[in-house]
């Protein structure tokens, strides 16, 4: 029998295994290691009330958007806030069976610049990624300015 | 481009595994039971339409690609994730039963149950 219970430390996302096959590549390995600098820095930028984990940061003309992967977390446990410029991203997840009753408690901030209507950030969570909305202010938005020469 | 790339510009996917598209080794735990296994992938991003599972030969293959397009207009500005898709392969020995196996996807994690086969079920040994 070559199945083998294999529990991962929590708040790991891609951990490759050699007991399981032993097929990791480099992208793999490229993987791990863009998880251990990147969580390195991150944990360097501030305190944690949980497990941290990675976030993308992507913006257009209208909004800055933050987006992270927290699959399997409690709908009802999820948090977001805004405050002072700093959107909070809160979670918890289930422990494994055999590990009691308990919680993993996920959490991370990230600063966003000014100009966020914070009233109307919004957030979805849809297959596992939850994808937070700060719609900018007016004046925050980029604008064109038409400039005569003479 | 991924913080480590961005580290060492020549792991850019442009080196002699560009060819070979880039895949991740999810998250996942396996859990034996008397009947058979109960397996949980992480699959974040992932939905029905983007999932694939196979089983062949001994050996039970999840292809998953997470949806990313991004809409148009929209930039990254900061990146620490990756949108590579997910492969998992699990060599079980022709042990399971592939006809009986269970799939669901819900919020980002794949939950398989997997059947096995007669001779692979513990058997309570009389003594005479």
């Amino acid at each position: 029998m070559q199945f083998i219970k294999f529990t991962q430390p929590s708040g790991r996302f891609a951990v490759p295994s050699a007991q399981f096959g032993g097929r990791l590549g480099v992208a793999s390995l490229e993987n791990e290691l863009d998880w251990l600098f990147g969580t390195a820095l991150t944990r360097l930028a501030g305190p944690s009330r949980g497990v941290q984990f990675p976030v993308d940061h992507y913006e257009d003309k209208e909004n800055t958007y933050v987006r992270a992967e927290l699959p399997g977390v409690d709908r009802e446990s999820i948090n977001v806030e805004f405050v002072d410029g700093t959107l909070t991203i809160q979670a918890s997840r289930k422990a494994k069976p055999g590990e009691g009753e308990s919680t993993v408690s996920l959490s991370r901030q990230v600063g966003i610049s000014d100009g966020i209507e914070a009233d109307k950030v919004s957030a979805a969570y849809v297959n596992g990624v939850i994808t937070v909305t700060l719609p900018r202010k007016e004046e925050a938005k980029p604008r064109k300015i038409n400039v005569s020469v003479n | 481009m991924s913080f480590f790339n961005s580290l060492i510009p020549s792991l850019n996917g442009e080196c002699a595994v560009a060819e070979t598209p880039a895949t991740r080794r999810p998250r996942y735990e396996i859990t034996e039971t008397p009947e058979g296994y109960d397996v949980e992938v992480s699959l974040p991003g992932v939905s029905k339409e983007g999932l694939e599972i196979t089983d062949e030969a001994g050996e039970l293959r999840i292809n998953a690609k997470p949806a990313r397009e991004l809409p148009e207009g929209r930039v990254l500005v900061h990146g620490e994730t990756s949108d590579a898709a997910f492969v998992l392969l699990l060599d079980h020995d022709n042990t399971i039963v592939p006809e009986s196996t269970q799939a669901d996807l819900r919020d980002g994690v794949l939950h398989l149950k997997l059947s096995k086969v007669e001779s692979a079920k513990p058997r309570k040994i009389a003594v005479n």
